[in-house]
């Protein structure tokens, strides 16, 4: 999943990346590096341009794509017998992961929205984004507070169906 | 006061009932009164044991098996009518429906005479059958009496039956030898379960018509233990019936002869034990079964509460108990009932089929009854079902109980906590873990909140 995550980084790393070679960022890339080389510029770019906020989403959701997978694994390993305590377990590391995800996607891209040129990476990449910036847009604190009020509502929810 | 005088009526009615346990009125049907007298034994016997003793001619206009559409009599025996048939008040409907109304019948046949018609078709309607040759008799070259039928061979000279199958009581057991003069052999139609034989012809007998010059060879039915010297049919209402082959058997004459088998020495004829045993036995002395008690509960340490017996309602999965006393009549006295040989008395806890089939097995018994119990787990479904009892034996009354108890399924409260089951630990240490990691997540969200806002600004 952190895989992953690089991947998504990637095709939006590059849009900053060119005009941003003036700024504290590593040295530009070769045009022939190697896939090694592609990936450790990437994972630098990754942590140097990332708001701290961020990293410290992504590391809490890598965080429940393990928990998540392990509690997968021992169901495919030991059976699921306990029914609900497998649903309840597996479900609350989904849904965390979901809104995390979309607190990720509230923060995030409007920082960098707001950060970067607005009009022409907002037209050309997505409508949803194009909204957002423009839009009112929800604030961080909005944003935060959703998450927290949506995140008790799954635990409550975890929390009686494991009985 | 009432009180009082319904015991009175139950002491009435126990000394009444003292032996049979269905009622002691018997009639007994016989052409001539002249007759009467050779069975004087036979009449002593079953008055000393409590019958009420009545003698009809079949031809009387007075004889009637009904009055008011209820049975006149209890029991019923019927000897062999010198005239063609029974006569209008004995026809085969009549008798039928005298079973049908839960009377007992000993019929007597006789080898002497032909058999009427009207015998023969009753005996069809019950499938018993008898040979074509209506004046058949059975005769025997190895186990004859020397003493009286040294020439015709037609005196049986028979061991006392023991029991009919390895799982079935035996009612006329015993020592001795039986002597059974000219007896109209019978055949059991194969497909009833109604019908047993109680006592079988030997091996080498066979059946012969003694008017005829020459014995038919080409058109014999039933030859050695085919034959049936005297078969029984219990109704489903267990109504008895029994054919006895024959009368002469039950005559003063035979009760004390002493015979001799080819190459044996003289005895005693026990025919007088056989006949007590036969009128026991088809007038329901014996072999008759009464359930005193069900109970079934929750499988519990110790006593169990008087409310909670027999409750409407259990849940799936409960562990339940079964109890059925059985008593078993025994001449004129309730004991308690040992069910016979390998047998086995069994529940079945069926909805639609059974889902249990489980052997009772005796635990306690009083002092007119056994109690058999049977313990188990009710099974993982829900709906509407019956404790069944279905004991149906050659020479048993039936026993047939059916209680309906409903079974629900688990309240959703009655599950096991989720940290019971240790192989759930797992997914809530996920749980807990996602929840902790949260709260670890947001107090590092709010402590690293103005640095982003920081950088946002700074921007």
């Amino acid at each position: 999943m952190p895989a992953k995550r690089h991947a998504a980084s990637t095709t939006s790393a590059p849009a900053p990346v060119t005009p941003a070679t003036l700024s504290s960022g590593p040295s530009t890339l070769k045009t022939n590096a190697s896939a090694a080389a592609i990936a450790q510029h990437v994972w630098e770019q990754y942590l140097a341009t990332t708001p701290q906020r961020t990293l410290l989403l992504d590391a809490f959701m890598a965080f429940l794509v393990l928990v998540g997978g392990l509690q997968f694994l021992y169901c495919v390993l030991a059976g699921n017998y306990p029914f609900n305590a497998f649903l309840s377990g597996f479900s609350a590391a989904v849904g965390q992961f979901v809104l995390t995800a979309s607190l990720r996607m509230q923060t995030s891209d409007s920082g960098s929205g707001s950060s970067s040129k607005p009009s022409s990476k907002g037209k050309n990449a997505r409508f949803a984004d194009d909204n957002e910036d423009q839009g009112s847009g929800t604030s961080h604190e909005r944003a935060f507070a959703d998450y927290i009020f949506g995140s008790l509502i799954l635990h409550f929810f975890c929390i009686n169906f494991i009985n | 006061m009432r009180w009082c005088l319904a015991l009175l009526l139950c002491c009435f009615l126990a000394a009444v009932n003292a032996l049979s346990s269905s009622g002691s009125r018997l009639l007994v049907v016989l052409d001539e009164s002249t007759e009467k007298s050779a069975y004087s034994t036979l009449w002593s016997d079953l008055e000393g044991r409590g019958y009420d003793v009545s003698f009809e001619s079949p031809k009387s206009d007075k004889l009637s098996l009904f009055q008011h559409g209820e049975r006149a009599y209890d029991h019923l025996l019927i000897l062999p009518p010198k005239s063609k048939g029974l006569g209008p008040n004995l026809t085969p409907k009549n008798i039928l429906e005298f079973l049908n109304k839960d009377g007992n019948i000993l019929l007597a046949l006789s080898g002497k005479a032909s058999t009427s018609s009207a015998v023969s078709s009753l005996l069809l309607e019950i499938d018993i059958h008898l040979s074509n040759d209506r004046s058949a008799v059975v005769v025997d070259h190895f186990n004859y009496d020397t003493v009286s039928a040294a020439e015709k061979h037609d005196v049986l000279l028979l061991q006392r039956p023991g029991p009919l199958r390895p799982d079935v009581k035996a009612f006329f057991d015993g020592e001795g030898v039986l002597a059974l003069p000219r007896v109209a052999p019978q055949t059991l139609g194969s497909d009833s379960a109604l019908v047993a034989p109680i006592l079988r012809a030997p091996a080498t007998a066979y059946a012969y018509n003694p008017k005829e010059e020459m014995p038919a060879a080409e058109d014999i039915e039933a030859t050695g233990s085919q034959l049936n010297v005297v078969s029984a049919m219990q109704a489903r209402n267990s109504a008895r019936f029994t054919v006895l082959g024959s009368v002469e058997a039950l005559e003063d004459e035979w009760f004390s002869a002493s015979v001799k088998a080819p190459g044996g020495k003289k005895t005693p004829t026990v025919n007088r034990e056989f006949a007590k045993q036969l009128t026991a036995w088809t007038f329901k002395e014996t072999g008759v079964l009464k359930v005193e008690k069900i109970e079934h509960h929750l499988a519990t340490e110790g006593e169990v509460a008087a409310e909670d017996l027999n409750p409407k309602i259990y849940r799936i999965k409960n562990e339940t108990v079964f109890n059925i006393e059985v008593s078993e009549y025994s001449y004129d006295k309730w004991v308690p009932f040992e069910v016979p040989g390998e047998d086995e008395l069994q529940l079945e806890f069926t909805m639609l089929s059974p889902f249990h089939r489980l052997a009772l097995e005796p635990t306690s018994r009083t002092e007119t009854s056994t109690v058999y119990s049977a313990q188990f787990v009710t099974p993982d479904q829900h709906g509407i079902f019956s404790f069944r009892v279905n004991y149906k034996r050659p020479f048993f009354t039936n026993v047939e109980e059916k209680h309906e108890v409903t079974v629900r399924h688990f309240a959703h409260d009655e599950y096991p906590r989720s940290w019971a089951i240790s192989a759930g630990w797992v997914w809530i240490a996920g749980l807990w873990s996602v929840i902790g990691g949260f709260l670890a997540f947001v107090l590092v969200w709010l402590y690293s909140a103005p640095a982003a806002d920081k950088v946002k600004k700074t921007q």
